[in-house]
């Protein structure tokens, strides 16, 4: 399996903080690579870095052969995005919405993928909603259908479960899965470690900035290790 | 109470000098100080060309001018603030997760805006006055007058639009009704009893001849004004979920925008369906452009050889520029960010949305031209519009990308900004008083219009994005 992202020695400071600090990590085609971290830990910025929202102090990244930093647009067509914070915009509809993603991304069949959409995540009827009036969970999954509407190989998901009802939440953590055994990769960010011990099958632990640990979920499972033990011990560790 | 007032002071600094840096924007109220400074320096000359009556009126207008641009905000601000920060993430939306009151809340805006802009504008503009006070003769004491009539004028512009702000979240009609009695009132006023309103400016009649009841009546205005505000002050958060048909397809298409037409779209969906914004976007920029023109309509009076009209015309190049502030205010990046979308094609799609908007200025000066001014000049006055619009644009695009509202407030950005446009528009301004028809040359501002623009996508592409 060939290594869908690589990053060397990426560095991230905001002023005397650093967000994120010399990090090497590479993750592989069909994964389902959960990024784990309290709050604060450096989590979205990763994710920001790889995706060439915002430039790195230092350091390289490699995006599915792109060089992120030289050609973020060339990274951004390729992958799929869902950012922790932000909304949709406010005054579209919901279809208008994905309508609006579809065509930045040039994409044919629009009608029919959104359709698709609309149906498996069960928001069919909220469709002609202003966004700013759909509720925080409907927000969610609207976010969730653009991420995977122009169907990338590779998608970075920040907690996409935080809103969503346990319905729907099997049904995306469903998703998730096979999208991953159908070939696709995903790096998933999320403090919530009893849906990455169901998902994931490797993970990375990221505290102060710093990847203090790398593994398999099978290495976890051999060692008879519960994920949540785990973590707090690792993270007081370091 | 203070509490409340002290957090939006903290709020308002923190959201300005986040951008770039507290001493920047420190810095501001210094510049604003040299400017005044200069300006009254050169006060012996400009009295050969213009009466001391005129210059003092002009200063006192700006300031009402002002104040009705910070009370514009009143106008947007929920609209600008949901889209920008979360409904619930400002002070001023605490009122539902904390036990005050929106009256309570609207009140403390209120005043931290009085206290905020005073600090930021008037203070440093007496201060440079009094400063170059000595050097050309004049009385301190006019500095004292000055601080006190600048306020007064500054809170008369702010009442007055949190006024009709208030007025039209009731109702439109109303809104519409009051303006055009107002009109009605002005036209009776100063063609059958022959009384100048401009010149019946409460706060500027106290600079003249200083008597308690012009203060009292300034007061007054202000308090009856801003009274009504908060007494009357409506504040729904509607329940029901707005429902709409797709209707960015088909308006994508029937613009010639190429790829830029689904981004003119949802601009132009933002401001329509956002509590009638495009009508606000109007409103906010015709109620300065109707004063540009009433003061305009008393100077070149006195100005032999000036023709109104392309005087005008310069003006509303300035002025319209002012819409792509608001365009910027109702989008931000961070929408598209994580999308494979450039910095620049946000700004051409807002410079895109900004022509179809200005089509309105265009309007506005057929008008102009129709009612009082020279049809032999309408063609220069055209161009010079079309010429000054472009370059003002240009200019604040390359200065701040899309962030104009907070950007200008840095020191050095506003510098530049100053510097880049006063000098084009004088020499215009000059030009049209030698001959209108010397303005044919103002279409050579297309040149670094176009080069500042080209610049202008290739600098806020490697700019890296501030993250609030």
């Amino acid at each position: 399996m060939k290594n869908v992202f690589e990053t060397k020695n990426l560095t991230k400071n905001f002023g005397n903080l650093k967000a994120v600090d010399n990090v090497s990590l590479s993750v592989k085609e069909g994964e389902l690579f959960g990024l784990l971290g309290p709050n604060g830990s450096g989590k979205t910025t990763m994710v920001k870095l790889l995706t060439g929202q915002i430039k790195p102090t230092r350091g390289t990244a490699t995006v599915l052969g792109v060089n992120v930093l030289k050609n973020p647009i060339g990274v951004r067509e390729l992958v799929g995005v869902m950012p922790e914070q932000e909304n949709p915009p406010s005054f579209l509809t919901a279809e208008e919405y994905l309508h609006f993603v579809a065509k930045i991304r040039k994409l044919n069949d629009v009608e029919e993928k959104c359709s698709n959409w609309f149906e498996l995540l069960e928001f069919e009827d909220q469709k002609e909603v202003l966004c700013k009036d759909l509720s925080r969970g409907t927000r969610q999954k609207l976010m969730f259908a653009q991420t995977f509407l122009h169907e990338p190989k590779l998608v970075f998901i920040d907690e996409p479960l935080i809103n969503l009802d346990p319905i729907i939440q099997r049904k995306v953590k469903d998703y998730l899965i096979d999208f991953s055994k159908n070939g696709g990769t995903i790096f998933f960010c999320t403090h919530v470690l009893g849906i990455a011990e169901e998902i994931c099958t490797s993970i990375g632990i990221i505290y102060r900035g710093r990847i203090i640990y790398e593994g398999t979920m099978k290495d976890l499972k051999r060692r008879r290790q519960h994920l949540e033990d785990f973590f707090l011990k690792i993270v007081k560790e370091a | 109470m203070f509490e409340i007032l002290k957090s939006m002071m903290k709020e308002e600094w923190r959201s300005h000098s986040t951008m770039f840096g507290s001493l920047m924007f420190f810095l501001f109220p210094v510049v604003i100080s040299i400017f005044a400074f200069i300006g009254t320096l050169f006060l012996p000359i400009l009295k050969n060309i213009l009466p001391t009556s005129q210059i003092a009126l002009l200063v006192h207008y700006v300031f009402v001018l002002f104040g009705l641009s910070v009370g514009a905000f009143g106008l947007f601000g929920r609209e600008v603030m949901n889209r920008r920060f979360g409904q619930a993430s400002m002070i001023a939306y605490s009122s539902r997760t904390l036990p005050v009151s929106e009256r309570e809340i609207f009140l403390n805006f209120f005043i931290k805006d009085v206290i905020y802009y005073f600090f930021l504008w008037i203070l440093p503009f007496v201060a440079g006055f009094a400063s170059a006070s000595p050097f050309i003769s004049i009385s301190l004491s006019y500095s004292w007058i000055l601080a006190i009539t600048l306020t007064l004028s500054f809170l008369i512009g702010l009442s007055i639009s949190f006024f009709f702000s208030t007025i039209y979240v009731h109702s439109l009609k109303l809104l519409v009704g009051i303006l055009f009695f107002a009109v009605f009132l002005e036209i009776l006023a100063s063609n059958f009893l022959y009384v100048n309103l401009l010149e019946s400016l409460p706060s500027l009649s106290f600079f003249f001849s200083h008597s308690v009841e012009k203060i009292i009546l300034s007061l007054g205005i202000i308090i009856v004004l801003s009274s009504f505000s908060i007494i009357f002050l409506k504040v729904d958060y509607p329940e029901k979920k707005r429902r709409f048909k797709n209707s960015l397809d088909s308006m994508a298409g029937k613009l010639k925008f190429g790829r830029y037409s689904f981004f003119i779209v949802k601009d132009f969906l933002d401001l329509k369906r956002s509590e009638g914004g495009v009508g606000k976007i109007i409103f906010s920029f015709l109620f300065p452009l109707a004063v540009i023109w009433l003061l305009l309509s008393v100077f070149l009076k006195i100005i032999p050889f000036s023709d109104f009209t392309v005087v005008f015309a310069v003006f509303l190049g300035v002025i319209s520029s002012s819409m792509y502030n608001w365009l910027t205010e109702f989008d931000l990046f961070t929408s598209y960010s994580f999308l494979p979308v450039k910095v620049s094609t946000v700004i051409k799609s807002k410079l895109g949305s900004y022509i179809l908007i200005n089509s309105i200025s265009l309007i506005i000066l057929i008008l102009v031209t129709l009612t009082g001014g020279s049809i032999y000049y309408f063609l220069p006055a055209v161009l010079s519009f079309l010429a000054v619009s472009s370059y003002t644009l240009s200019v604040t695009v390359y200065l701040t990308g899309l962030y104009p509202g907070t950007l200008l407030y840095n020191a050095k950005i506003f510098l530049l900004y100053f510097f880049l446009i006063s000098p084009i528009l004088l020499v215009l301004i000059f030009l049209s008083l030698f001959n209108p028809l010397y303005l044919f040359v103002s279409p050579l501002l297309a040149f670094p219009s176009f080069f500042l623009l080209k610049k202008s996508f290739a600098k806020w592409d490697e700019w890296n994005q501030p993250t609030f």
